[in-house]
């Protein structure tokens, strides 16, 4: 065996893959050459064409065409990540809701007396010297008991003072003293305030406490904000004191809220409903937390087939500085959210049935890089507090809460802890609310950042809510229907139950269509290369193959023109170096070589058989043969002139 | 042979073809196709060639796999949403008004007298357990009571619940054929300071006297109450016939006060009367069934539709229901009102004023998206079409619930319309009836079955509501107000209204009256043939004529072949023929040397010598033209490795 059937091949290869570069000689030819052997459309006009003004016109279009395609595909490519919107609707047994049924009022008033009493009579106080209030009783029991300061002494660091704009004092609660006002003065509504006859304002001071002149003055256009919100203050102060297990007992229970449950047909009761203690709402009772597992669905709408819940509100419990309105909120949310009551809850009237019909919708953005939203949450830098999927609220609070503990060293109390932090309060941190009204300042000028980081997340569910009021009980039956939930409630609650003190409430599902928005990328890949197909096609007949012929004409093989003639110059020289004379130039093709026997010209020879069939010639022929007839007019304009030796020479090998 | 001469004419007319061999064929193919891959092969150098035709062939895969993705693409129906925004001139929706009660106390009293004074022996020693001693002076009729009685479940004792039935005072252990429906069984550690745990479970039995029952319980005494109430309440009023219904329900003129739609005035003969097994008489405003639905060209509340109500609540029936108010709901022309899905309601004594956003959704139906048309094709006899109106989906489900009731219990239920040759449900008939439908009821098989079997509409409307209110009349207004709208009412100066009654509706169409949704095809045959060919252009620069190039290169292909095959057998056929001599037929040279030459002598065919080894011929060289040039027999080529075996 004389070789190896590798060595067999590599020689096979060689003899069938003779080594060639560019064929045309210089970068004109090979210019030439491409535009009358191109694919493409423009450019072989470029040079049929005769006559100046119509071959420039041709390089105007093909270039325009050219400019044209750039264009457009730029324009493809900018809205590649576009996402178009589709609409499902689907007809379905759709999981019911969690709905969180909260009483306005956080806390039984009778239970709180002891925490609040201090700052009950300090507000009762403050009503009768501003505004020559008082109740009946609260007079005689004042001089009973007789102001004794001892726990009052926080009261007086943050007094509610009436204002006397012009001269800059203002009158304290308790000294009755006039003082001068430094530092800056915020309205805290300061679009309603009038400033013409801002005679009366009450407000109150926060001043910081490690530098004393650096204060700031909130008042407010009335009185029963001002008072509101100072009693809200000190009211956070005294509840972040008190640990959630007592809290928790202060509230009111499943029994006292829920007096009937009724869904889907079947009767339900307090088991059915997972207690959540809100800061500023107290118990709050959510049916259909999904917490032991299951989560109900609905398969027919229509409000038999929904919750239908009876409330006790017990309004003789109301707190009256701190909520002023009665009845009670709900929210209908998805088990995974964390459902914000006291910024998105329907409120719930009373006296009356509030029937509320939903509707479901599910939405889905697409995450990056089409828009800027998140999936998880994951990626956002801000730790979750809240025990529940991301949502941009909890991302929010998170964030404020987090620069909170931060910068005043506590937490806030509407918010949940973040580990290793405790609830603010003026004993432990003296400075928290100056430094608090400071930050929510901040916050709401949106210069703490929170709301750059936080984003919105990719996929929501919501209930659209359609809500309308019923009378309730109806007269006639009011009376039965008090009495029998009075039984109801039990014999422990003795006088009957006016109707002021419930509220009916039904949710339901109108209908089982689930409308799902979702979006979906415009664009695939295989579009975007049929419109790139599209618009090479249209403008200039070109496709990726012209686009490789243009890398290898106008780079490779441009380049290795280039390379040759620089190679050739630098021999050349390096020869007339050596020989000291000029050399004789290498001449510009040898006429014997210019007929069919020169490989390069093989294309430009006459289409015989074999060179139709791109038969390679034989190197040897064995016939002898007749030299050609070296006329000029048989032979064939050629598109290369100029025949450089060096290829010549490659060639011969 | 009408055959062979075909085939030779036409292996006539295929020598007029690109080439008689595979190669020349190809050759050609690629020389002159419009394709762009091809013509590269065979322009340049063989490494080239090598380069372009692994090239080639890569686009060409790319091109089919792509046309795969988008074909695929096209026949998963794919839609696209566009939503508008904004107001035009609409029809105004149909407007269906109720009182929240279905029929006048005053009317019904008669037929629901026994009952009345049952459910108010019952509460009475419900409420007060003690002193039961006062008698009646009529004694009660207790066969009511007796085949669904209210009883009290004690369970104290989980495994043992105590039954006691309010009017006996001997008390029942729950046996073990009775199955308590424990949807709420007590919490006996909560619920511990109550001697009662769970009241008002009412029993169910599928036939009297038998033993087969199911306790429905509740929580609460009141929802116990009104759920025995309406049960029983049902069973009564549904031996009424409809006729004397609508007569005891509310009148039209009764409960319309005034209407205005728009500018022009309108009043009660305006209204469609409809009966609805819920609500009584039901009045229906631009229903559309009689004449063309009024339009709405204007927004706010002046354009639309002003109403005053009196829902006259010290009429209610007082166990039956227990809210008062006007029950209203927008629909679709010619669709019927499902008041208890998506009604709502009005409260007595005020304003309501209700912005309306018409919110459609215009879906394609099949393929694209599984959704009827018109309800036709869902298996599902739709029985409201007795009222002449549309498919809806809600339609279909109560149709289907009523058409398994029909099935199953033998009656229809009064809350549904009736299938031909079938009577309500009552006691005296179908005595097991209030079994049978609470069953079906709770049956989660069975809802299913009606949510598979029911399609969605593929053109869904909804009317999104702003709805506001406030007091009305005003505490000034209210005297005139009152004393005009009774003397226009009755005709008498007494003022025959009140607080409790009036209602006054304001509906109107938004500033933004109309949000709709429609699909349109993602992928059209249009989108699939400008994608394909962008697809094939931009890998290939092809086209449909490429394509077609291609086609005709197969045919002339197989022709080929067929000459070939033809050629091969016809070769065979001589070699057959010839079998006959063992030798080759002389040839003219060696005839000629064995004419001259006499010691000529045959050869064998292997000892001819190669033709590089023959001495050189004398005579003139040919001339050096390539075409009279012999063809190389090994050449390269798709098929040069034949010579290497």
């Amino acid at each position: 065996a004389p070789a190896g059937p590798g060595k067999k091949i590599t020689a096979r290869l060689k003899r069938t893959l003779p080594v060639r570069g560019p064929q045309a000689p210089t970068l004109s030819e090979l210019m030439r050459w491409y535009c009358l052997n191109t694919n493409t459309h423009g450019c072989r006009r470029i040079v049929v064409s005769r006559g100046r003004l119509r071959r420039l016109l041709w390089i105007v279009l093909t270039l325009s065409a050219v400019g044209l395609i750039l264009w457009q595909c730029a324009e493809l490519l900018m809205n590649y990540y576009s996402a178009s919107v589709s609409v499902t609707v689907q007809f379905q047994k759709l999981p019911f809701p969690a709905v969180t049924i909260c009483n306005i009022n956080p806390y039984k008033y009778s239970a709180m007396k002891e925490y609040l009493s201090e700052l009950d009579k300090e507000t009762k106080k403050a009503l009768e010297t501003f505004y020559g209030f008082s109740e009946g009783k609260s007079k005689v029991r004042r001089s009973v008991d007789d102001w004794n300061s001892t726990g009052s002494d926080f009261f007086q660091h943050i007094p509610l003072l009436k204002v006397e704009d012009f001269s800059r004092t203002a009158t304290d609660l308790h000294t009755g003293q006039k003082r001068k006002i430094e530092g800056s003065v915020f309205h805290k509504d300061s679009s309603i305030v009038n400033s013409g006859d801002s005679n009366n304002i009450i407000g109150f001071q926060l001043c910081d406490a490690n530098n004393s002149s650096d204060c700031a003055l909130y008042t407010f256009s009335s009185g029963v904000n001002a008072i509101q919100e100072w009693y809200k203050l000190h009211y956070m102060n005294i509840m972040a004191q008190i640990p959630l297990e007592t809290k928790e007992k202060l509230s009111y229970s499943a029994d006292d809220l829920l007096l009937t449950c009724f869904f889907d047909g079947l009767s339900c009761d307090k088991r059915h409903f997972t207690r959540f203690h809100h800061p500023l709402h107290g118990n709050c009772y959510t049916f259909n937390s999904g917490e032991n597992g299951t989560i109900l669905s609905t398969s027919t709408g229509g409000s038999e087939y929904g919750l239908q819940v009876v409330l006790y509100i017990d309004e003789a419990e109301y707190n009256p500085f701190l909520v002023t309105s009665s009845g009670a909120k709900i929210i209908v949310h998805d088990q995974n959210e964390y459902p914000f009551i006291e910024d998105i809850g329907t409120e719930i009237e009373p006296a009356a049935a509030t029937s509320i019909g939903m509707h479901f919708t599910r939405s889905r953005k697409l995450s990056k890089p089409y828009s800027d939203c998140t999936e998880t949450g994951a990626d956002i830098p801000v730790e979750n507090l809240y025990n529940k999927s991301y949502s941009l609220q909890i991302c929010l609070h998170s964030c404020f809460q987090k620069a909170m503990v931060d910068s005043c060293g506590c937490a806030q109390y509407a918010q949940p802890l973040p580990a290793g932090a405790e609830y603010c309060n003026y004993k432990k941190n003296p400075n928290w609310m100056y430094c608090y009204y400071r930050l929510h300042e901040k916050f709401v000028k949106e210069q703490l950042g929170c709301q750059q980081i936080c984003k919105d997340a990719c996929s929501f569910k919501e209930w659209a809510l359609t809500t309308s009021i019923a009378q309730w009980p109806s007269i006639v039956s009011e009376d039965w229907m008090l009495r029998v939930l009075s039984w109801d409630k039990g014999q422990k609650l003795n006088k009957k139950l006016n109707k002021t003190d419930l509220a009916n409430l039904m949710v339901f599902y109108k209908d089982l269509n689930e409308r799902f928005i979702s979006e979906n990328p415009a664009n695939t890949l295989v579009i975007l290369l049929s419109n790139f197909g599209g618009q090479l096609g249209l403008w200039m007949s070109c496709s990726v193959v012209c686009v490789i012929e243009i890398v290898e004409v106008f780079f490779i093989d441009s380049l290795s023109i280039v390379l040759r003639r620089q190679w050739q110059k630098a021999k050349k020289w390096w020869r007339n170096r050596q020989q000291g004379s000029p050399g004789k130039a290498p001449q510009a093709g040898d006429p014997e070589r210019q007929g069919h026997d020169n490989p390069v010209c093989i294309d430009e020879d006459l289409p015989t058989f074999t060179t139709a069939l791109r038969l390679p010639l034989p190197q040897n022929s064995p016939l002898p043969r007749t030299p050609p007839p070296n006329y000029s007019t048989l032979r064939l304009e050629t598109a290369f002139t100029e025949q450089l030796p060096d290829t010549l020479e490659l060639d011969r090998h | 042979m009408n055959l062979k001469k075909y085939l030779v004419r036409a292996l006539h007319r295929l020598q007029k073809g690109p080439g008689y061999t595979y190669k020349e064929l190809l050759v050609w193919y690629c020389d002159n196709t419009n394709t762009h891959g091809p013509k590269r092969i065979i322009k340049e150098g063989p490494k080239k060639k090598l380069m372009w035709f692994f090239l080639t062939l890569l686009f060409a895969s790319l091109v089919f796999w792509q046309w795969g993705i988008l074909i695929n693409t096209y026949l998963s129906y794919n839609v696209t949403s566009s939503l508008s925004i904004g107001f035009k001139t609409m029809k105004f929706p149909a407007v269906t008004v109720c009182n929240a009660n279905p029929f006048k106390y005053s009317e019904v009293k008669p037929l629901l007298k026994e009952l009345d004074r049952l459910i108010e022996a019952a509460l009475e020693r419900i409420l007060q357990p003690g002193n039961s001693s006062e008698d009646e002076s009529p004694p009660l009729d207790l066969e009511l009571w007796n085949q669904i009685p209210l009883v009290l479940i004690d369970e104290h004792d989980k495994d043992n619940p105590v039954i006691l039935d309010i009017f006996e005072t001997n008390q029942t252990a729950v046996g073990n054929d009775t199955n308590v429906n424990n949807g709420t069984a007590g919490d006996n550690e909560t619920m511990g300071n109550k001697t009662m745990n769970d009241f008002g479970a009412k029993p169910t039995c599928s036939h009297q006297g038998s033993d087969n029952c199911t306790y429905r319980n509740f929580s609460s005494a009141a929802q116990a109450v009104t759920e025995w109430y309406i049960l029983q309440s049902t069973s009564i009023l549904s031996k009424v016939p409809l006729h004397e219904r609508i007569r005891m329900g509310y009148q039209a003129e009764d409960m319309i006060l005034a209407c205005l739609y728009g500018a022009e005035p309108c009043n009660y003969k305006n209204f469609t009367q409809i009966y609805h097994p819920d609500h009584g008489n039901c009045y229906i405003f631009n229903w559309g069934m009689d004449e063309e639905a009024l339009n709405s060209s204007n927004p706010g509340a002046e354009f639309g539709l002003k109403l005053i109500l009196d829902i006259s609540q010290q009429d209610y029936i007082p166990y039956l229901s227990s809210a008062a108010g006007a029950r209203l709901m927008l629909h679709q022309q010619k669709s019927f009102p499902f008041l208890k899905d998506q009604g709502i309601y009005a409260m007595a004594g005020t304003e309501t004023s209700i912005g309306v956003l018409v919110d459609e959704l215009e879906r394609m139906g099949y393929p694209y998206s599984d959704c009827t048309m018109n309800g036709s094709d869902v298996p599902v006899k739709n029985l409201y079409s007795q009222y002449n109106t549309s498919y809806s989906i809600q339609a279909c489900l109560r149709s289907c619930f009523q058409n398994h009731m029909v099935e199953i219990c033998g009656c229809g239920h009064y809350m549904f319309p009736l299938p031909e040759g079938v009577t309500y449900c009552n006691n005296e008939d179908n005595p097991g009836w209030a079994y049978c439908y609470s069953s079906l009821r709770s049956s989660i098989k069975q809802r299913q079955i009606c949510i598979d079997s029911c399609k969605e509409t593929c053109n869904d409307t909804q009317y999104k509501m702003t709805i506001s209110m406030a007091d009305w009349p005003s505490e000034a207004s209210e005297d005139w107000i009152f004393h005009i709208l009774s003397y226009e009412r009755d005709m008498s100066t007494n003022v025959t209204l009140d607080r409790n009654g009036v209602i006054k509706l304001n509906i109107y169409f938004q500033e933004y009256n109309y949000r709709t949704i429609s699909e349109s095809a993602a992928t059209t045959i249009v989108w699939l043939l400008s994608s394909l060919g962008g697809q094939f252009g931009f890998w290939m620069g092809g086209s449909v004529l490429c394509l077609i190039e291609f086609g005709e290169i197969i045919i002339d292909s197989v022709w080929i072949t067929i000459i070939n095959i033809i050629g091969w057998c016809k070769g065979l056929k001589q070699r057959r023929a010839r079998a006959r001599y063992p030798d080759a037929p002389p040839t003219v040279s060696e005839l000629v040397e064995a004419h001259t030459n006499l010691g000529f002598q045959h050869e064998a065919p292997g000892a001819v010598p190669r033709a590089g080894e023959l001495p050189p011929e004398p005579g003139t060289p040919p001339p050096n033209y390539d075409s009279l040039r012999v063809r190389p027999p090994d050449t390269l080529g798709p098929d040069s490795n034949r010579d290497t075996e």
